[in-house]
């Protein structure tokens, strides 16, 4: 197994060149080589808004997410890799220069596929060297860029499409041009605050001729409107100069969204499908936007405009072409008639054609990115995105735990935080459909709740019985109807294990597990008719549930206390009852410096303190991105704002820590933040940990794992962060300081797992081993430094590497001693590659730095599920030590034969007359080494037979791995070894005493010396 | 002793002149100037490395030989048995399959690339012009929880797979001694293709005028160096393709 890791690490390494104040440390200074770990999952992936190829290298392709960043891929869509971690990942557009399409790419920020839960971007980006190193090309307050067109012939001349703000008016929409390469831009094409661009599209064979589509549109909390008076396709013919509407032949009145598109091969041919309440779907044009005739309504082509108005034409025939939509159209006859593409994941988002092959096709979804073979009719999911959507996490108490989440689009699912060789598509498992939000386990048994939207199933699976039940609360006869906001929330007790809460605009709760339900509160929202939009969508109505508003969004529960629960509503109420739901306080105008009917994203009960909470508030709905996080200790009476300057973007989510009070997490749009002195200070984690929002937090409460559930690339998490707890000024200000450790459980487990190909996504483990974890007041860069672990007597165990970063470092220790010496053969024997086991107990750490040397110890100690006794160890241990020992006087011997071989070899070649004499040892030596070690074959099927050291290395390897007493008949093969091996060891003895003795006689009598041969105690150490 | 004093001399000297560094070759002349200058870099005639690498559980024992004219070799001890078990003539690349442990030569592409890559001695900063090379001080960033220059080299496209790709990497100095603490390129081939690997770089420490570091690692395995031998004297036999054997 071992073996092609060899030549992996070779290869490697032949292709290295040489080369008294607050202590207040931030982002990595802190975190030091603390790192996420990004488990997925792909199966699912998530949605794609853009997809880019180069336009001569048909390998290359960009995949454009909405909340995951950019990928790459240099294997014609085989597999991708993620290249904008740094910056925002929900994006609107890539586009590669096709001057300099290996290296110069650039990025708008911002999605543009407008639905309810999109994310904002925060400008353009540039790379010249193909994706590698990203500079920020302004637009800052844009939000959303949708499309961008560079001249064939100037890279310097450039248009960039801003659709601008969802939420708000923005004077920064509309057409812009640079003729320097971005460094100043120029508003060529400006509507109103209200009316953003959705494509430009250039001409291929004339840069001056540009097509503008401009959509009016807005989102609220509420409602969305598309469409409008001013949402119209503009032309110029003088490279952006002026700009002239081309609506002849389009329908009268408001228009809404635009899906524009112009024939590669035929640039007077151009098609557009429109929104509008009459005559609706595409348009096709032969004479270059002068003339437009309808062809088509389907549904697949005038489908949710908002969210699908991606046409593509196929860069040889004018006369096919694709259009996004909820399955996706296509089209052989020049938009006459269409069919559907084929089956993937609904809601097409963007579609490419191979630049060689017009049959392989790529086609982004709400479910990742397909490829095709067969021109669209056949499609095959990439299964290594990991940009999967996560409204919600939690964690349950197994181990190890699963996490439990649910998606935009994708269902709900949950899944392990650790599997046999890998977190793999197959160890998750699905728990509803549609949109997944919030996903619960029960907290004592093996029962899983999950929702779909706007809680229109709310489902009890029992996952024995492999049985579900719909438990969803309905309108009682008499009351008003229930509002449930499209990601409802659930709660589950901590008191009561049965109990279950679930809130429309009312706080429900059931005793048994969602059976029967009981109001405990009134309407707990403004109530305010202006934001119960029932119509929403413009000019094409749009009711999916996704705007239903004035609801109640978060409940918690205090563990301290089950009559405290916390309310908060998307209309910016913050409720807080103290008597289980009698009595109920809106504590939100005690709140300073919060605008009014601010979402309520979470909140959180402490576990410190009954009175004390968190509340996280998000005004992105109404177009304020500041970040508001308060805390009280007081049940709502005051409240403290926790934000500084330190923190980018709205906050969702913020998680306690359960042990030390003055350390929070906080998930905002851009990433994860934390603070260790109560919120003065906040740091931002970056070390694995992308730029992307986090919309849930949950802490394992036994492993410490902060667990992230994130909006566009899965699940994140970072194993255990208990040393967080433990940093303090004192130990700031040391040299190095090692935290304190839980004992390391040697864990007795040991199988099979890894079924995935290199083409799917896995999820890494946790990793077993022990942690040994300190810090550096600075990082180590000249002069030595070293980390081993000796025995309580002193003695080395084995050497490790340590971490040398400033900050926290982690080093881990497999448990592993130093391996045996291995007697020298033709080939290698695998057993011995085994290191044996250090057993339980107490172990010195020696870090060295320099001439200093620092201290600490750790604990190792036995799985406490093992049925092992004591006794059994100690015959473990024992066998183990004996077959090691017989592995290096084995190896000791070889080398003794060795020796003497190469000393007669040596003599013979030089002394024709000694061949008497070096004859005898060189034959005899050689017959005893035949039958101790292989001389002939390969480590393949040329392999020879094996002697003592391949028996004896594989027992050996297989008594040191396990953690049982061997079995009698390992200790009797033990015993026919070992009588071998002595029965070599008197052969020698024999030889040395004859034919070696004559040999040293002669060579002395030569003025020559015998063989140097070292001690054991040299060789060993040698 | 004097190796001490002169890394402290090297440290203020470092200290002292960190706030006027801002271009990319100010900052590649005081990585030389901190560690031996670069008239000393330029006599550097070939190098032997000796050290162990660690991978899981093992501990090889290796030598690394380099020569200023692109010849290189790598021995190592696995299991009893010394052995060449990848090296460069100058004309020729090979590597020792790990079935039948017999000498391959790489594929053309390797050699090729294998060629392209001798101008790197001792580094790819030393005359970079000359090379051919383009160098970028892209920023500041924090890595390894300190400060540093991040400074993009760009050499000679290299051929993968029958494509030309361009061959970026990117080194993270040091702001407060200049000395490179991080190397960072891309994976190229197999199922890590795209990603980047960052090699961590310490323990410098003097030799015969010149630092070298004497300890790198990354995330798949970690070299520690005991020795390095300035201007060896070798064997030529040693880089030379093994026919027949």
């Amino acid at each position: 197994m071992n073996r092609k890791f060899i030549i992996a690490s070779l290869a490697i390494l032949f292709s290295i060149h040489l080369q008294a104040q607050e202590v207040v440390l931030k982002g990595k200074e802190l975190f030091g080589n603390l790192k996420a770990r990004q488990i997925g999952p792909a199966l699912m992936s998530g949605r794609i808004i853009d997809l880019e190829n180069h336009p001569t290298n048909d390998r290359i392709l960009y995949a454009g997410t909405a909340g995951g960043g950019v990928w790459k891929s240099s294997n014609g869509g085989a597999s991708f890799a993620s290249i904008f971690d740094d910056h925002a990942q929900s994006i609107g557009v890539v586009k590669v220069d096709p001057n300099d399409p290996d290296n110069t790419v650039w990025v708008g920020t911002g999605e543009i596929w407008t639905r309810n839960s999109v994310s904002i971007g925060d400008g353009l980006y540039k790379s010249t060297d193909g994706g590698s190193n990203w500079k920020k090309m302004g637009f800052e307050n844009s939000e959303r860029i949708s499309s961008i067109e560079i001249n064939p012939k100037n890279s310097n001349e450039i248009y960039v499409g801003v659709l601008g703000a969802l939420w708000g008016d923005s004077e920064e929409r509309g057409v812009y041009k640079t003729i320097d390469g971005g460094k100043t831009w120029e508003k060529i094409l400006y509507v109103n605050q209200k009316t953003g661009a959705t494509d430009i599209i250039m001409d291929p064979k004339n840069p001056n001729t540009l097509y503008a589509a401009m959509w009016e549109f807005r989102r609220t909390a509420w409602g969305f409107n598309s469409g409008g008076a001013n949402s119209a396709l503009y032309k110029s013919t003088d490279a952006g100069k002026t700009w002239n509407k081309i609506h002849n032949g389009f329908p009268e009145g408001d228009l809404g969204r635009f899906a524009l598109a112009i024939a590669p091969s035929n640039p007077q041919i151009i098609y557009s499908v429109i929104e509008s309440k009459e005559n609706k779907g595409l348009y096709r044009s032969e004479d270059a936007g002068a003339s437009w005739k309808l062809l088509n309504g389907d549904f697949g082509l005038v489908v949710r405009p908002f969210y699908f108005s991606r046409l593509v034409v196929d860069p040889k025939n004018p006369d096919i072409l694709v259009k996004g939509g909820l399955f996706g159209s296509i089209s052989r006859d020049g938009g006459k008639t269409f069919k559907n593409l084929g089956n993937m994941h609904a809601d097409i988002h963007d579609i490419v054609f191979d630049i060689n092959n017009s049959d392989r096709m790529y086609v982004g979804t709400d479910g990742g990115v397909y490829r095709s073979w067969d021109g669209g009719s056949t499609m095959d999911m990439v299964d290594n995105l990991p940009v999967s959507q996560f409204y919600h996490i939690s964690v349950d108490n197994e181990e190890p735990y699963n996490i439990y989440g649910g998606l935009q689009d994708n269902g709900s699912w949950w899944g392990p935080s650790s599997s046999p060789g890998g977190i793999e598509a197959r160890d998750w498992n699905p728990v509803g459909y549609g949109d997944g939000f919030r996903v619960l386990k029960h907290p004592t048994k093996n029962i899983i709740y999950s929702e779909m939207q706007g809680a229109q199933n709310v489902w009890r699976y029992d996952v024995d019985k492999n049985y579900t039940k719909n438990i969803q609360p309905l309108p009682i006869k008499g009351e008003a109807d229930l509002r449930f906001n499209w990601n409802a929330p659930m709660a589950v007790s901590s008191h009561q294990p049965n109990r279950f809460y679930m809130a429309s605009q009312f706080l429900h709760v059931s005793e048994d597990m969602g059976d029967n339900w009981k109001k405990i509160s009134p309407d707990l929202t403004t109530n305010d008719p202006a934001k119960q939009d029932k119509e929403s969508g413009g000019i094409s109505v749009d009711k999916s549930g996704a705007e239903t508003h004035t609801t109640i969004f978060t409940i918690a529960e205090s563990p301290i206390d089950e009559k405290i629960i916390w309310i908060g509503t998307d209309d910016g109420n913050v409720q807080v009852t103290q008597d289980g739901g009698t009595t109920w306080t809106n504590t939100v105008a005690n709140i300073e410096g919060l605008p009014k009917n601010t979402w309520v994203y979470h909140i959180e009960a402490s576990v410190h303190n009954k009175g004390t909470a968190y509340a996280v508030f998000d005004g992105h709905t109404s177009g304020d991105m500041n970040t508001y996080v308060y805390k009280t200790s007081d049940f709502g009476k005051t409240w403290k704002s926790l934000a500084t300057s330190d923190i980018k973007g709205f906050a969702r989510n913020i998680q306690e820590d359960y042990v030390k009070e003055d350390l929070l997490y906080l998930g905002t749009e851009f990433g994860l933040f934390i603070t260790i002195d109560g919120g003065k200070n906040w740091s931002r984690f970056t070390n694995n940990m992308p730029a992307t929002a986090v919309h849930f937090i949950d802490l394992q409460k036994k492993t410490n794992d902060l667990v992230l559930g994130t909006h566009g690339r899965g699940v994140i998490i970072i194993d255990d962060i208990s040393p967080l707890r433990q940093i303090n000024q004192e130990m700031l200000s040391k040299d190095v300081h090692f935290f304190a450790a839980k004992p390391s459980i040697i864990k007795e487990e040991g199988g099979f797992g890894g079924g995935s190909t290199e083409l799917q996504f896995k999820g890494d483990n946790p990793g077993s081993s022990a942690k040994i974890i300190y810090y550096l007041k600075k990082r180590h860069t000249f002069g030595k430094m070293t980390l081993s672990i000796q025995d309580e007597k002193g003695n080395k165990i084995i050497d490790l590497v340590p971490g040398k970063s400033k900050g926290i470092n982690i080093v881990d220790w497999n448990f592993r001693k130093k391996g045996p010496k291995v007697a020298a053969g033709k080939t290698f024997t695998f057993g011995g590659f085994t290191a044996p086991r250090a057993s339980a107990g107490k172990y010195k750490i020696v870090l060295t730095k320099g001439k200093k040397q620092y201290e600490s110890t750790i604990t190792l100690q036995n799985d406490p599920t093992s049925i092992i006794t004591e006794k059994e160890r100690i015959s473990h241990k024992n066998a183990t030590q004996e077959l090691f020992n017989d592995m290096e006087d084995l190896a000791y011997l070889v080398y003794k034969i060795d020796e003497n071989i190469k000393k007669a070899e040596a003599l013979n070649k030089k002394d024709p007359a000694s061949q008497k004499v070096t004859s005898a040892v060189i034959k005899e030596l050689n017959a005893l080494k035949e039958t101790l070690v292989v001389t002939t074959g390969d480590n393949y099927v040329a392999e020879a037979e094996p002697q003592l050291r391949e028996k004896l290395s594989k027992l050996y390897g297989e008594v040191a791995n396990q953690f049982e007493k061997p079995s009698f008949a390992k200790l009797e093969n033990k015993e026919v070894l070992e009588t071998r091996l002595n029965e070599g060891k008197a052969t020698y003895e024999k030889i040395n005493g004859k034919q070696i003795a004559k040999l040293n006689k002669y060579l002395t009598k030569a003025g020559d010396t015998p063989a140097q041969i070292l001690t054991k105690q040299e060789f060993l150490s040698k | 002793m004097s190796a001490l004093k002169s890394i402290l001399v090297a440290m203020i000297l470092a200290i002292s002149t960190s706030f006027y560094a801002q271009t990319a070759d100010e900052i590649i002349d005081n990585y030389f100037e901190n560690t031996g200058g670069k008239e000393n870099w330029q006599k550097l005639e070939g190098i032997t490395m000796k050290g162990v690498m660690k991978m899981q559980n093992m501990e090889i024992p290796f030598e690394q030989v380099m020569m200023k004219d692109g010849r290189q070799a790598t021995t190592i001890e696995l299991q009893g048995n010394k052995m060449v078990w990848a090296a460069y003539d100058g004309e020729t690349s090979w590597s020792r399959n790990q079935m039948t442990m017999e000498a391959e030569k790489s594929d053309n592409e390797a050699t090729e690339n294998m060629k392209k890559q001798s101008k790197d001695w001792p580094s790819p900063f030393l005359n970079y012009k000359e090379k051919g090379y383009t160098v970028e001080l892209i920023g500041n960033e924090t890595v390894d929880g300190t400060d540093t220059f991040k400074i993009k080299v760009t050499k000679d496209p290299i051929m993968v797979n029958g494509q030309s790709q361009p061959n970026i990497s990117h080194y993270y100095f040091d702001t407060e001694n200049f000395v490179p603490i991080i190397v960072e390129e891309q994976i190229n081939e197999g199922p890590m293709k795209g990603q980047k690997i960052k090699m961590s770089i310490s323990d410098y420490q003097e030799v015969e005028g010149l630092y070298f570091p004497f300890s790198q690692s990354s995330d798949f395995q970690s070299m520690d160096f005991k020795e390095f031998v300035l201007n060896p004297e070798l064997e030529e036999t040693l880089f030379t393709f093994p026919e027949g054997k």
